[in-house]
């Protein structure tokens, strides 16, 4: 405790008196703290506790039975008819939007007879001030009819009021006959009874989900085989939730790059945190010789140091909590959109501030700043108290050993050539990941030798074209080559992220563009207005497609039906369209490189599909491989004729001819139609026309030029949280410049104030900082830019591939580089105005004559 | 004319919000070719005086003229003019930049002063130290003595018409500072620059034409050999 006294006076006191400086430190813990809270807690928000909507008022049921198109009724039947005291509870799951609101919420069906009565029977067992809150008095009499509904309290519905609800293409009229607590909106729900959601669906003689409660002996995995043996084969018994573990499973990909691009601020932090607690070490050096010769040990030493850092850790955490929870708000916005549109529908969870979020942000906070503070604080430690007091103030560069240090880059940098090369462990890129961190700390290992040689040969050069304040700065950069090399390592590694996922992104923008340019061979395109998704697949009302069909200019309309479906305990999206509609396709989009047409024919009216290749990458298949999936009642066989390339959903994508798929899953009911216009007819003309014949019907119509922009708006949106993530990564490393800027000034004051009395003008001063926080930028840039290349060959090849399975073709968005890196050069002389103007203030008198 | 004419130049100072009076109504003129050495204990007033001279602070009250012209009256611009073209300083501790070669720290005040090639300008005054062939190397390469005339070639660089030396031979054992003194003597002789010399050292002050005694921000006393 008694050490805590001169802890305070010599390490945490001197904080005060370079506040800006100080603070730009705990500012730029605490971004790197608030990023990666805000991801975390808005993925346990937005994806981590991503139960499957369809889980709303799903109770506690033991197992589910489940198959792709849909239970038969008659299962219910077989169910209830075993000799087994089990509960089976049938539901029609889909969505439905509110008219008014466009609210898309989930719309249960239930067996409102059959739960009702139980219902009942549980409100009569609960205390009064818990039971539903509002429910009409004869609301169980109405349980039966085709127009009731019952809504989350959250929806502001009383009972008595009507609701237009928009399914499919259709707007149906109901009644609100009771009002269930929803968990503040998290358990908000339509529910009707099944008949009725199977009418306004047209969902006949099937059922989404039996849901099944069974007795606690024998176990749920003796039940599930025992009632298992007793359905048809094509029908699946299976633990309830395994959908939301199936959700989770397919998001973890997306939440895992998603998190470790949350740590790029805190390594950019990591940097600055060294740097400050390095100048802090040789600042110190005559003081920590005194304090030496005075009595403290080399362990008192690295203490302090540590704890200066711990200091700034405390507070970066402290400032980074509320910060984070901000920022959560903002993220799972983002997230939940992307993971609407390409994963899964979902309903984000409250954000949580917890003990555990707390506890995250101080481990992250400290543990980064100790942790980046160590070397120093030991260098610190090593000092000898008669050197350090003899020979003052030192110079800031200690020694940088360059030679050895570029061979270990150059073996690093060999070893994250072997490591990138390596395949995915348990799903998971982590020996890309590991090549990834090796190039950085190549990079960093290599920057002072890069720093040393760009310097002493351009310095002249930089001295004839911008002057001698150039050289000055040129050289100075040089002379502190630590210091230089560490703040060039943290800018540029922020920049190369940026770098890395510009271009990544950049190449997947364009790759999707070539490819949508053959996806999309119609002229318009149509689909119920009622909710969609990823996962949500509404269906246009049968006939109108026939309607369309007839309409004067209309050449060809082809019936797209999708189904959600589940293949070994992943999701996928099973499809279906009419492969006798002629199309004229410009490349291939297969693996075998085959034409089109040629894959299509071999679909026609066989057991043969296509699948995507994401869905070869997730199930470890390959063209002329067998899969077998359960459809309906039936488990069938399918060879894979070709593998496509899709780019449209990570979920893995089957297609197979309509015809084929008719057979296993009958309804006839497509989810969108392609309409061909006849050569010579007007599309605008056409339009009206199919406006007018799908009157009555809620149909949304695009053409194909609106559904390209609106996939590569989604992308964008998808893209958009990693844009801020890296913006925050160069925020909090310009910080760090200006921080660094700023001590530098400090440092270097006697030299400052000698130029003054050479004869240098203020003006001269200023540019000499300016133009040394422009180099600082422009070395910066290089490395990062030569780095970023690298790891994006790692993000797009190894990374992304063994994620999510996509191949991305290379493509240099140059522009959004371009401006990006101006916008990051410019911000790093920006960064120098402040510690320039600090340059100009001092007084020369003072500073040459200080010492 | 005199070239440095301090009249009735006083210079107070607020430290902690209390006031010092570090120089009181000093007058002196110093004339072109003089060698001019300040004696007088720590804190009496020389580097004040030093600072005042070459323009790098001012009086509270009084003028300081150099070269005919109010230092006080000067604005930014004109000042660093009056720097780069009639002011020369030497420092005790040398104040070499230590990222440059030895002839880059000669050249330093003309390149800061906007003329090009000045290398010619500082060979000739590394000639005048006696230091030709060590322009390449950096100051970390060589002895304090010559560190310190690299110090007086730099400051000799554009032909000032003062030179302020402030503790010149402190950091040099005797004999080197007894060569550095010679050197300046010389130089002021054959430059016909007027040198002002803060020292403790009484070898130093015996070398000096005028010697100003000050005590406590006076002149105590002004000797002309």
């Amino acid at each position: 405790m008694t050490l805590l006294v001169p802890f305070y006076r010599l390490m945490v006191r001197p904080l005060f008196r370079e506040p800006v400086r100080t603070s730009l430190t705990i500012l730029a813990i605490a971004l790197g703290v608030s990023v990666v809270l805000a991801i975390d807690l808005a993925g346990g928000a937005a994806a981590g506790s991503f139960r499957s909507s369809m889980e709303t008022l799903a109770g506690d049921n033991d197992l589910e039975v489940v198959t792709s198109g849909g239970v038969p009724e008659n299962v219910v039947g077989t169910l209830a008819t075993l000799p087994y005291p089990i509960r089976v509870s049938p539901r029609i799951e889909d969505y439905a939007v509110i008219a008014d609101t466009k609210k898309s919420l989930p719309l249960i069906g239930l067996d409102l007879v059959a739960e009702g009565s139980a219902f009942a029977q549980s409100e009569s067992q609960k205390p009064v001030a818990s039971q539903t809150q509002d429910v009409s008095e004869h609301a169980f009499e109405y349980l039966g009819d085709a127009d009731s509904i019952w809504v989350g309290s959250s929806l502001g519905y009383r009972a008595g009021d009507r609701v237009e609800l928009l399914i499919n293409d259709q707007v149906h009229s109901y009644t609100v006959r009771g009002v269930y607590p929803d968990s503040n909106g998290n358990e908000s729900a339509i529910v009707m009874d099944l008949a009725a959601a199977q009418h306004a669906l047209a969902r006949y003689g099937r059922v989404d989900r039996i849901l099944l409660k069974v007795p606690e002996t024998p176990s749920p995995e003796e039940w599930q085989q025992r009632l298992q043996a007793a359905l048809p084969a094509g029908v699946e018994v299976r633990p309830q939730g395994t959908g939301t573990n199936e959700n989770r499973r397919m998001l973890a990909a997306f939440r895992w790059n998603l998190r470790l691009l949350s740590y790029i601020s805190l390594v950019v932090g990591a940097f600055l945190i060294y740097n400050t607690i390095s100048v802090s070490v040789v600042r110190r050096r005559p003081e920590i010789g005194i304090v030496r010769a005075l009595g403290a040990s080399k362990r008192v030493i690295l203490s302090a140091f540590v704890g200066e850092a711990a200091c700034f850790g405390i507070a970066g955490a402290l400032v980074g909590l509320p910060l984070g929870r901000f920022m959560a708000t903002g993220a799972v916005r983002l997230m939940s959109a992307t993971v609407e549109s390409l994963y899964v529908s979902s309903r984000p969870g409250i954000i949580e501030l917890n003990a555990g979020s707390v506890f995250l942000a101080f481990a992250i906070g400290v543990g980064v700043a100790v942790a980046s503070a160590y070397s120093p604080a030991d260098e610190a430690s090593q000092v000898s108290p008669v050197e350090a007091m003899a020979r003052g103030r030192r110079e800031y560069d200690v020694h940088v050993q360059k030679a050895r240090d570029l061979w270990i880059a150059l073996a690093l940098g060999l070893a994250a050539g072997a490591a990138s090369r390596a395949p995915a462990i348990a799903g998971k890129p982590l020996l890309g990941y590991l090549a990834a961190i090796l190039l950085v700390v190549a990079s960093a290992l290599a920057i002072p030798a890069f720093v040393e040689a760009l310097t002493s040969v351009s310095s002249k050069l930089l001295g004839k074209l911008l002057g001698i304040e150039a050289l000055l700065a040129s050289r100075s950069l040089a002379a502190s080559l630590r210091r230089t090399s560490v703040l060039v390592g943290a800018l540029s590694t922020a920049i190369a992220m940026m770098t890395a996922v510009g271009i990544m992104v950049g190449s997947f923008r364009q790759t999707v563009v070539v490819w949508m340019e053959d996806q999309l061979p119609a002229d318009l395109y149509l689909r119920p207005a009622g909710s969609a998704a990823a996962d949500r697949h509404p269906t246009l009302s049968s006939g109108l497609e026939e309607e369309i069909a007839k309409l004067p200019g209309v050449a060809a309309v082809d019936r797209l039906r999708a189904y959600e479906i589940n293949f070994e305990n992943m999701p996928a999206t099973l499809a279906s369209a009419d492969l006798n509609v002629p199309r004229v396709y410009h490349n291939s989009d297969f693996f075998s490189g085959r034409p089109k047409e040629q894959v299509l024919a071999e679909l026609r009216d066989s057991n043969a599909v296509i699948v995507s290749e994401p869905f070869t990458y997730k199930h470890h298949l390959k063209a002329g491989d067998s899969l077998t999936l359960s459809l309906g009642e039936t488990r069938a066989t399918f060879r894979i004729a070709d593998v496509y390339y899709d780019y449209s959903s990570e979920r893995g994508g089957i297609f197979m001819d309509r015809n084929t798929m008719l057979r296993y899953l009958p309804d006839r009911a497509p989810s969108n139609l392609a309409i061909y216009v006849s050569p010579g007819a007007q599309l605008d003309v056409v339009r009206t026309e199919i406006e007018k014949a799908t009157t009555g019907h809620r149909v949304l119509m695009f053409s194909n030029r609106d559904l390209r922009a609106e996939a590569i708006r989604i992308f964008d949106r998808t893209f958009a949280i990693t844009y801020a993530l890296e913006a925050v990564a160069v925020i909090v490393a310009v910080m760090g410049i200006a921080g660094a800027l700023l001590a530098l000034v400090i440092d270097r004051r006697r030299e400052l104030g000698l130029l003054q009395f050479l004869g240098a003008a203020t003006r001269q001063v200023r540019k000499l900082i300016l133009v040394e926080a422009g180099l600082l930028g422009l070395l910066a840039n290089l490395a990062g830019l030569a780095l970023g290349f690298a790891l994006s060959l790692i993000l797009i090849y190894v990374i992304n591939k063994q994620s999510f399975g996509w191949t991305i073709r290379f493509h240099w968005p140059i522009e959004i580089l371009l401006g990006a890196l101006t916008v990051v050069y410019a911000a790093t002389v920006f960064a120098g105005l402040y510690p320039a103007q600090v340059a100009v203030r001092l007084s020369p008198v003072e500073v040459v004559h200080e010492e | 004319m005199p070239i440095l004419s301090l009249q009735e130049v006083s210079k107070d100072y607020l430290t902690d919000g209390q006031p010092v009076h570090a120089l009181s109504s000093i007058s002196l003129n110093v004339e072109r070719g003089e060698f001019v050495a300040m004696v007088g204990r720590s804190g009496c007033g020389k580097s004040t005086l030093l600072n005042l001279a070459g323009a790098m602070d001012f009086p509270t009250s009084g003028n300081v003229l150099l070269d005919g012209v109010a230092t006080s009256s000067l604005k930014d611009s004109g000042l660093t003019r009056l720097h780069r073209e009639k002011i020369g300083f030497i420092f005790q501790s040398f104040q070499l930049l230590h990222t440059l070669t030895v002839f880059e720290n000669v050249e330093l005040p003309l390149l800061l002063a906007g003329k090009s090639n000045p290398r010619e300008a500082a060979r000739e005054r590394l000639a005048w130290v006696e230091l030709d062939g060590l322009g390449d190397r950096y100051p970390h390469q060589l002895s304090g003595g010559q560190m310190q005339r690299v110090a007086i070639a730099r400051a000799l660089i554009h032909s000032p018409s003062i030179l302020l030396a402030d503790e010149p031979t402190g950091n040099l054992d005797t004999t080197t500072g007894g060569l550095i003194l010679e050197l300046l003597r010389r130089l002021t002789r054959e430059q016909n620059t007027a040198t002002i010399m803060a020292t403790h050292s009484p070898e130093a002050a015996s070398l000096a034409n005028t010697l100003v005694r000050l005590r406590d921000g006076r002149i105590q006393e002004i000797t002309r050999r």
